[in-house]
């Protein structure tokens, strides 16, 4: 079938296009590691919240852990926003025509995400008082937010084959044109949500440290409990990888292992995941840089299996560009201020109390 | 053109975008407003010595972050999600022009949260002094917010220089930035007022229920008072034709408009006399019933201004239907369905011309008109002969002034005047005319010549 690829809209690109994709995936990388902490964070509490029913350990730690949720939640949406706004640049021509193919599960992103985040808020603020409804609300709330993963996995998997768009059109009615689910997407969608969970995993142990000088016995076990999460969770992720990378199309792979560039990136990843689950039992802080390593380098990769994808139909380098470098440099300013004030913020919030307010 | 056309069915794309738009335009106002509201009073608590007031700032922040953080941030990104499936072409074109304003939107966006939420936690962390400074970070975040924004939305309607010029900053300091800017600042100001008198009006403490009640009216009777003088600034502005649709040459958008000065004064006036003038006898029921007023307000005045808009998306640039001016001629000569890219056939077949009609009406019109819903084309063609039809479409943009040209060949235009002919029972007089098209004669090729009744 004849691929129909939107043509470009005639204003040029903003900035050159090696400046456009850094920060696509850049800021992809930290959307990525706020909504593996809640992605996982809510499976995880899902589990610890059944469990919590007649344990307390998991009943005090799903209080805790929820309490960062919300602020998780916020984060997640807001990270996403900028890369979405650069894919929407660069390879809008293709993003466009797949979401409105499937348009009415691309618009019930924005209700499940609203539902999910109420229910995140309803699970935090009335943690004991749902007694054991809170699991309930916890479940669904991670139902709502896998909905918008596998909505998500669809489209942008859609919309790296324009060669099947014209068919799809043809045999459905524009909005409710899902794109098949094939057995490759489930599998995209399975490694995303396990490297979640593995992710989220280590999150709770990073958060049980804090609770060190309040209760010692729960900072232990919470610390041991989010290593096994992370660890099972990484072990599940080489299964899962593996077999993402067997059932992507022969030529793709050939692309990703025949190609000295992603054939390194690729077992840089395997090699940084390898680390963060040998060193996790022994450094927190150790895996965790490991982990930082191994979502950055697979989004990479990811990068390139989407260059992968599309080198037949559309080459962005053609796109014409006229640097707008005043409204940047406004930006890159503007963002390095908003860091600082943001990191002030977070010291005075959490610097020790001795040093903070006496009496209000 | 460009895009798969999605036809929401009996809503249309304007509407989806428009119910989300409305709701949130209602709440991300109230996050700049509340924003100002919640550092002043706590200021104004401490300066009081009040801890009852500084107890019922701290209920409100909750209530804040919970509409703020989560409805206001999720219906902002619906409608991003939404214009881009509606009007994929409008949307593409504003993000090439305006990425960097966004990106600059989304750093202020992450302080405004950050802020937002280190507000919230940390009343009893705190000390007062750093407690306010957060405050007014969050304030200043949210402004600088609608300030980015602002300058995007009110280009739609102005965009000034940028046709000739093309720079970013033509485009972002266009004709109604500013006068934009004071209304919706206003507004966030009146909006602050509403909510508050939610809050308030469901304080416990008569005394200082009685306080905030009134305290929380000031706010809103301050913004109303401001909106007339910055509208009356704002409406010198536009375009003549976008005056001219609101104030008479369009009844219904007429009406509307009329409308929105109508409910803004019941809303001055409710409140003057209501929570302002008798704080006791204020209840909760009464504060929902104005900020559904207020609410309504918000709503039509919105509807307006996007229909001002009208024939246009981006004014002298590109119609409501996608279509660039630069690619009309292009497209006319072309033909619209060869033009487009999402067809199921590129040329007209004379045996079928409702089929082909109905395929021109998707991509020329579908993104404003729906079939049997809002906006239905069915409804506004009902009694009309296909002659009739046929006239309209010669002469669409100087009939209606608010629609674009019909673009296409003429065979085009016959087809889609049959299948417009076809969605209503034939009216009396179309026996004294001739036939449609196909009726008439099998031997009408695809350019449409044999076809032509002019």
């Amino acid at each position: 079938m004849i691929p129909v690829i939107p043509g470009p809209v005639p204003v040029p690109l903003p900035a050159p296009l090696w400046l456009l994709e850094f920060l696509l995936v850049f800021t992809f990388i930290l959307h990525l590691l706020a909504m593996n902490f809640l992605l996982g964070g809510v499976i995880i509490l899902s589990v610890s919240s059944y469990l919590g029913r007649r344990d307390p350990r998991h009943h005090e730690l799903t209080r805790r852990v929820s309490r960062a949720m919300p602020s998780v939640t916020a984060f997640t949406i807001t990270l996403g926003v900028a890369p979405l706004l650069f894919l929407q640049l660069v390879y809008g021509q293709l993003f466009y025509a797949s979401s409105d193919l499937m348009a009415w599960y691309w618009l019930a992103v924005v209700f499940l995400v609203m539902l999910g985040y109420y229910g995140v808020y309803w699970y935090q603020m009335q943690h004991d008082e749902l007694g054991p409804k809170a699991a309930w609300v916890i479940l669904v709330t991670a139902i709502l937010f896998i909905h918008v993963a596998f909505i998500f996995t669809q489209n942008m998997t859609a919309m790296l084959h324009p060669q099947d768009f014209y068919s799809l059109y043809l045999n459905g009615k524009v909005g409710t044109i899902l794109a098949p689910v094939t057995l490759l997407n489930v599998t995209r969608l399975a490694h995303f949500v396990v490297a979640a969970v593995a992710v989220a995993g280590l999150g709770v142990a990073l958060l049980s440290r804090r609770w060190q000088t309040d209760s010692p016995e729960l900072a232990d076990w919470g610390r041991r409990y989010g290593v096994t999460w992370f660890m099972a969770g990484t072990l599940v992720q080489f299964l899962v990888g593996l077999f993402f990378l067997f059932s992507l199309p022969v030529e793709i792979r050939q692309a990703l292992i025949g190609e000295k560039l992603t054939a390194g990136i690729l077992i840089l990843g395997i090699m940084l995941a390898l680390l963060a689950l040998l060193s996790a039992p022994k450094s927190l802080a150790a895996s965790s840089v490991a982990v930082l390593g191994t979502v950055s380098v697979m989004a990479v990769l990811r990068h390139f299996v989407r260059l992968a994808y599309l080198r037949p139909y559309f080459d962005p380098q053609l796109l014409p560009v006229r640097g707008q470098w005043v409204v940047f440099s406004i930006f890159v300013v503007l963002l390095l201020a908003g860091l600082a004030i943001v990191g002030w913020m977070l010291y005075v919030f959490y610097r020790p109390a001795a040093t903070r307010r006496a009496s209000p | 053109m460009n895009y798969p056309v999605w036809e929401p069915f009996m809503l249309g794309g304007g509407l989806v975008i428009g119910i989300i738009a409305i709701l949130h335009v209602f709440v991300s106002h109230f996050a700049v407003g509340g924003g100002l509201f919640l550092p002043l009073t706590e200021r104004k608590a401490y300066r009081e010595n009040n801890p009852a007031l500084l107890e019922y700032v701290k209920s409100h922040s909750k209530f804040f972050v919970l509409v703020v953080l989560v409805f206001g941030a999720v219906s902002g990104v619906g409608i991003w999600w939404s214009i881009g499936l509606v009007n994929p072409e409008a949307t593409a074109t504003l993000i090439h022009v305006f990425v960097w304003g966004w990106a600059i939107e989304w750093v202020f966006f992450i302080v405004e949260i950050a802020a937002a939420f280190i507000y919230y936690y940390g009343w009893d962390r705190l000390d007062p002094k750093t407690h306010l400074i957060v405050g007014w970070i969050y304030f200043g975040a949210a402004w600088a917010s609608l300030l980015v924004i602002n300058g995007i939305l009110t280009f739609m309607l102005t965009p000034g220089r940028w046709i000739e010029t093309q720079t970013f900053a033509s485009a972002y300091f266009n004709p109604g930035m500013l006068p934009s800017l004071v209304v919706r600042t206003a507004v966030c100001i009146a909006l602050a007022g509403v909510y508050a008198l939610i809050t308030s009006s469901a304080v416990g403490d008569v005394a200082l229920r009685n306080e905030v009640v009134r305290y929380a009216a000031q706010w809103l009777l301050l913004g109303t008072l401001i909106i007339p003088f910055a509208g009356i600034w704002y409406i010198s502005t536009l375009p003549g034709m976008a005056r001219e649709i609101s104030m008479g040459a369009a009844p219904a958008v007429t009406i509307f408009a009329g409308l929105s000065i109508f409910l803004s004064a019941l809303v001055v006036a409710f409140t003057y006399f209501g929570p302002y003038q008798r704080p006791r006898h204020f209840n909760l029921v009464f504060a929902f019933l104005l900020a559904v007023l207020a609410l309504s307000t918000t709503g039509v005045t919105e509807w307006v201004r996007e229909a001002v808009r009208k024939p246009y998306i981006i004014y002298g640039y590109m119609y409501a239907n996608s279509l660039r001016l630069a690619d009309i001629e292009r497209v006319r000569e072309q033909g619209v369905l060869k033009s487009a890219r999402w067809v199921r056939e590129r040329d007209v077949d004379p045996n079928a011309l409702e089929r082909t009609g109905e395929e021109v009406f998707r991509v020329e019109c579908a993104s404003c008109h729906t079939v049997k819903g809002y906006n239905s084309i069915r409804f506004a063609v009902k009694g009309w002969s296909w002659m009739m039809i046929d006239y309209q479409l010669v002469h669409l943009n100087e009939l209606k002034g608010f629609m674009p040209p019909f673009v296409g060949t003429e065979a085009e235009r016959k087809a889609l005047g049959a299948w417009l002919a076809s969605l209503n029972p034939p009216p009396a007089s179309v026996a004294i005319e001739p036939g449609p098209p196909a009726a008439k004669s099998q031997s009408t090729d695809a350019t449409g010549e044999g076809a032509s009744q002019q």
